[in-house]
């Protein structure tokens, strides 16, 4: 059911201020109409800098129909600010507007400033889980969750990496997921990685590759953790083979391992080991990319003839 | 590549011609908030297409003009408030059209104008950039503010050095860079931190190797490129991810002629315009990015592209 202000008593004080072309606008479509007047309400209110509770109903209804509209919520902001609003309701009003539109940056923006406010995240895990129930790689609700893992301290929180593991449970291929894990396991830490710590990364990460071998995310989790932890990346050479072995050519099962494989190959000097492992990749296994495949062959050999 | 598969010049020209004169769709309002990119993105792509001309340079100067603020920012549409975004795409307009000296003679100290607005974004502690008064920080907006500022020659007017280090700490453990330091790598915000740091000279910093591996893994069998691991293909990642590769002297680590059969199938005959996948509706900014990717791949009859 549309909604127009013209003929609202609550509004009849206000003179709207339409845009320089709304002749033509009005043409036709209602919906059209409806925003278009809703917004020339709004260019009144903002031009009396009035913070109402109408005002607030204003914006709602503006967001409703367009929620990219930036301006708008910035003025929803200060209008709370203004009046001194609960803002334990804004949120509970903001949770059914997210969920309607996923791939809004302003509605995320708002919220983290709301949430800034109110100095506490109980609840943000149930409503980000909620969110990613409809889209599990939405970046918006990813970055807004590392906020509140820096905001509220997060980082090597055990409860936040067991929320990881149950999120991969449902998609092990999901590559914010893995990000997440990253920033929470690594992001805080200083100094040196333990060795328990190490071992325990890198074995999660090992289980998922035997749950889809083809699957690029942990592939590159292992390397980012040897890397962080400064070992070599022989460290995980048997678990490779287990996906590549060389004597078997025929029956590679991932092409990341073959890739791995070629470094560690290299790692040991073993270049002409290292040299097989890419022709797989170039020829037979990844053609797509042969010409990647080919550069690092070729720099195999040029490191030779430096050394 | 299969002979049928072409591209259908005129049909895009007529598509990104008729944009404009769409005011009683609903599809038009809802994207006022984009105006100015959109004419941004119709542009290029008919310069690519070597229809430069194709769309009327006074009238789209009269109209980029009309979004400009007092405070040297712009808006998306007249009425809106100035943005980061719009003030990159109008400063490209501009660039792209040769109208710098236009712009003096409306507003006396207009590039200089626009450059403190650019400017000001520039968060002096942490170095990266936000998109307005509001505070969004992003890459994407440090990359807008590089790039608008070097198209008018303003670099210095602000900290390059420390916007320089605010990439660095960007960079993920996969090689991939993020919108913060520690998001997740999205190919569309490699190309902003490449871009940025190609337009500041400081590529020294990039495992290039690396990324360029992480970026030759967006190509799927198909021929299409993805945006993140294990996600779907999408012609806009064609140029976030080939430019990208360019910047590195990389771009034929993929395979170019299965990409460009993909975004060929991205068509709509007919209409014109190119959708994310074959098969979807088209928009422009599809199109664009579309066309920007075949330049890149040197297809035949369209100008070339600078990747940054």
């Amino acid at each position: 059911m549309p909604r127009f202000y013209h003929d609202d008593p609550a509004w009849s004080d206000v003179t709207p201020i339409p845009q320089l072309e709304s002749g033509q606008v009005l043409a036709g479509i209602s919906y059209t109409a409806e925003y278009s007047e809703a917004m020339s309400y709004l260019r009144a209110v903002m031009a009396a800098n009035e913070y109402s509770t109408r005002v607030l109903d204003l914006t709602e209804h503006i967001i409703s129909l367009n929620p990219a509209h930036y301006t708008v919520w910035l003025y929803r902001a200060q209008t709370l600010s203004a009046l001194n609003r609960n803002l334990r309701e804004e949120i509970k009003w903001l949770n059914p507007t997210a969920l309607k539109h996923l791939k809004n940056y302003q509605i995320w923006h708002h919220r983290q400033t709301i949430i800034d406010r109110l100095g506490s995240c109980d609840g943000e895990q149930e409503f980000v889980e909620q969110m990613l129930e409809k889209d599990a790689k939405n970046y918006h609700v990813w970055s807004y969750r590392q906020w509140v893992v820096r905001r509220f301290g997060l980082f090597g929180d055990e409860g936040e990496r067991k929320w990881c593991e149950g999120m991969m449970e449902r998609d092990v291929r999901n590559n914010s997921v893995w990000n997440h894990r990253f920033f929470v396991v690594f992001g805080g830490l200083k100094g040196e990685v333990e060795e328990g710590l190490l071992k325990r990364e890198l074995e999660y990460a090992q289980d998922a590759v035997r749950k889809a071998p083809q699957n690029e995310c942990p592939w590159n989790y292992i390397r980012g953790v040897l890397r962080q932890a400064k070992k070599p990346m022989s460290t995980v050479k048997e678990f490779a083979k287990e996906f590549a072995d060389l004597e078997k050519p025929d029956e590679v099962r991932s092409t990341h391992a073959l890739d791995l494989l070629a470094d560690i190959y290299e790692e040991e000097k073993k270049n002409d080991e290292a040299k097989t492992a890419l022709d797989l990749l170039a020829n037979k296994y990844d053609p797509i990319r042969a010409k990647y495949w080919e550069y690092r062959a070729r720099s195999l050999d040029s490191a030779a003839v430096e050394a | 590549m299969p002979t049928e598969l072409r591209l259908h010049v005129d049909q895009h020209v007529r598509y990104i011609q008729s944009l404009d004169t769409r005011k009683g769709e609903l599809e038009y309002w809802l994207t006022e908030h984009l105006r100015l990119n959109g004419l941004y993105w119709g542009l290029t792509a008919l310069h690519l297409l070597g229809h430069g001309d194709a769309l009327p340079r006074h009238e789209v100067l009269d109209f980029v003009f009309s979004c400009m603020h007092d405070n040297g920012g712009f808006g998306a549409a007249p009425g809106h408030d100035a943005h980061m975004l719009y003030t990159v795409s109008a400063v490209q307009i501009l660039a792209t059209l040769d109208a710098f000296d236009e712009l003096e003679a409306r507003v006396s100290g207009g590039r200089q104008e626009i450059g403190q607005y650019i400017a000001a974004l520039q968060d002096l502690e942490t170095g990266t950039f936000a998109g307005d008064e509001w505070g969004e920080t992003d890459t994407r907006f440090l990359y807008g503010a590089f790039n608008a500022l070097s198209l008018m020659g303003l670099l210095h007017m602000v900290d390059v050095d420390k916007a320089v280090a605010h990439v660095q700490r960007c960079a993920n453990f996969d090689g991939g860079y993020g919108t913060s330091p520690g998001a997740e790598s999205h190919s569309g915000q490699i190309f902003t931190c490449l871009g940025a740091l190609t337009i500041a000279g400081r590529l020294d910093g990039v495992d290039q190797d690396k990324l360029g591996a992480w970026l030759s893994e967006r190509q799927l069998k198909n021929g299409g490129l993805n945006g993140r691991p294990e996600k779907k293909e999408d012609v806009c990642y064609s140029w976030w991810v080939m430019s990208s590769l360019a910047m590195l002297n990389k771009l034929h680590w993929i395979d170019g002629t299965k990409l460009a059969t993909f975004i060929l199938q991205c068509q709509d005959p007919e209409l014109g315009g190119l959708a994310d996948r074959p098969g979807d509706m088209v928009d422009v900014f599809h199109t664009v990015f579309g066309i920007a990717g075949l330049s890149l791949l040197k297809y035949p009859g369209l100008e070339e592209v600078d990747p940054v």
